[in-house]
C-alpha cells in the first residue's frame, strides 16, 4: 500500500495486514483461474495453453495505460514511481534459471504455493527447490557477488532507451501484446492437448 | 477469438490517445523555498549508517560515497570507495556529470552532517535527483558501525538485531576492538578501517 504507509498514514503493522489481505485475494484468483496446475503453466513454452502469457500481458498493458492516463490527468506523479534498478548481468542470468526453471517445474514461486496451498505434491517439490536454491545463492554469495551486482545501469525505461516517447512506446507495446496474443491462440489450435 | 477483437477495440484506441497526446511534463525544474524546506523538515534525505555499511560490505555498484570535506581530511582517512569533492569546489563543472544524473545513489558525507547538508540542499536547489546524506556523518558512523553499544538488557528485539548486525559490519568494515582503543576520530586509528576491507565479507547475507 505505497502512499499510505510510506507516508506514515498506517502503520507496518497494518501495512503488513493489508498485504495478508491482498496475498489472500491474490492467492484465491490464481488458483480459480487454473494457475496451481503445473500443467497449464508449461502449456505456454509447448503452445497448448497461453492463458498465463495473456493474463500477465493483459495485466502489464493495463496497468501501463492506467498510469500513463493518471498522468496524463495529473494524478500521479511518475517519476515519483518507483522504478526496480537493472543490474543487466544478473537479470539475464537470473531470467534464464527462472525460465529454464519454470519449464522444467512448471510453477513459478507465487503459484508454487498456490498449488502446494491445495495440497499438490508437485508443487510442494518445486517449494523444496526453491529453498534449495535460496540456500545455495545465500552461502555462496562470495562466488557470484561481482556478476550479481555487475553491468548496473540504474533504473531506465526502455522509451528512454530508445528515444521514444512513454506514450508512443506504450502504444507499440499493446501492438505487440495483441499480435503476440494473436499468435498464441493460433498455437493454441495448432498444438493441441487432449488429455487434461 | 471473440475476447480478444473485444479487447482490441478497447486498448487500441487508448493507446492511440496516449500516443498522440504530449507527456505531462508540469513538474517546476527548480524546487521553491517552501519546497527544499518541506523536504529538509521530513530529513528525506538521510540515509542510515547501516544501509549504506550494507551496501558497502555488497559491494552494491547503485551507490557512490561522496567526501565532501576538504582533500587533507579526505587522504587522511575516507570510507571505502569514496570520492573526495570539497564543497567549496561543488559547482565546478568536472563535477556535475558526477552530481546531475539519475542512475547512481550520490551519498554526501562529513564529519558532522552539516557540511554535507549544505552540499544537499545546493544540489537539491539545482533540481539535481538521487543525491542523499549520510545520517549522522563520520563521528556517527565510528559511534554506530564501529564502536556499537550494546543496548540494554530490556530493549526491544529490534535494538539488539540492529546491534548484531552494527557488530558485524562494523567487524566486516575493519571497526570493532582497533578503533575502541581510541575512538575520537584520529587519522591513526581510522587508518586499519581502510586497509582491513579486502580481507573481510563475512556478513554478505544481510537481506
Amino acid at each position: 500500500m505505497g502512499p499510505l504507509s510510506v507516508n506514515e498514514l498506517i502503520s507496518e503493522n497494518t501495512n503488513l495486514f493489508l498485504a495478508f489481505i491482498i496475498g489472500i485475494g491474490f492467492g484465491f484468483v490464481l488458483e480459480q483461474s487454473g494457475f496451481s496446475s503445473s500443467r497449464k503453466l508449461a502449456g505456454v513454452f509447448y503452445g497448448y495453453d497461453t492463458v498465463v502469457l495473456k493474463v500477465f500481458f493483459t495485466a502489464a498493458i493495463t496497468a501501463m495505460l492506467g498510469l500513463l492516463f493518471f498522468s496524463l490527468f495529473g494524478w500521479i506523479d511518475l517519476s515519483l514511481v518507483y522504478i526496480n534498478p537493472t543490474y543487466l548481468t544478473s537479470a539475464i542470468v537470473g531470467g534464464i534459471i527462472m525460465g529454464a526453471g519454470f519449464i522444467i517445474g512448471g510453477y513459478c514461486p507465487g503459484t508454487s504455493f498456490c498449488g502446494a496451498s491445495i495440497g499438490k505434491l508437485d508443487a510442494l517439490v518445486f517449494i523444496g527447490g526453491l529453498f534449495i536454491g535460496v540456500l545455495i545463492f545465500g552461502l555462496g554469495y562470495n562466488l557470484w557477488d561481482g556478476m550479481y551486482m555487475a553491468k548496473f545501469l540504474g533504473s531506465p525505461k526502455i522509451s528512454q532507451t530508445l528515444g521514444l516517447s512513454d506514450g508512443v512506446f506504450a502504444f507499440l507495446l499493446i501492438i505487440i501484446a495483441l499480435s503476440m496474443f494473436w499468435v498464441a491462440e493460433w498455437a493454441e489450435k495448432k498444438f493441441p492437448r487432449e488429455e487434461y | 477469438m471473440k475476447p480478444l477483437k473485444l479487447l482490441a477495440l478497447f486498448i487500441v484506441p487508448m493507446g492511440l490517445i496516449i500516443a498522440a497526446v504530449p507527456q505531462n511534463k508540469t513538474k517546476p525544474y527548480k524546487l521553491t523555498a517552501d519546497q527544499l524546506l518541506g523536504e529538509a523538515n521530513t530529513r528525506t534525505q538521510y540515509i542510515a549508517p547501516e544501509a549504506v555499511a550494507d551496501m558497502i560490505i555488497k559491494k552494491d555498484p547503485s551507490f557512490r560515497l561522496i567526501d565532501v570535506r576538504s582533500q587533507d581530511d579526505f587522504e587522511k582517512f575516507s570510507l571505502p570507495g569514496a570520492i573526495n569533492i570539497p564543497v567549496s569546489d561543488l559547482l565546478s563543472d568536472k563535477y556535475a556529470d558526477i552530481l546531475n544524473q539519475d542512475v547512481k545513489m550520490n551519498i554526501f558525507y562529513s564529519n558532522g552532517t552539516i557540511t554535507a547538508n549544505e552540499a544537499w540542499m545546493v544540489t537539491r536547489q539545482l533540481g539535481y535527483k538521487n543525491n542523499f546524506v549520510l545520517e549522522g556523518g563520520l563521528n556517527y558512523w565510528f559511534d554506530a558501525i564501529l564502536d556499537p553499544k550494546k543496548p540494554a538488557s530490556t530493549s526491544p528485539d529490534e535494538e539488539f538485531a540492529k546491534y548484531d548486525f552494527r557488530l558485524s559490519a562494523g567487524k566486516a568494515l575493519g571497526g570493532g576492538l582497533t578503533v575502541q582503543t581510541n575512538q575520537n576520530q584520529s587519522t591513526e586509528s581510522s587508518k586499519p578501517a581502510v586497509q582491513a576491507v579486502p580481507k573481510k565479507k563475512k556478513v554478505s547475507g544481510g537481506c
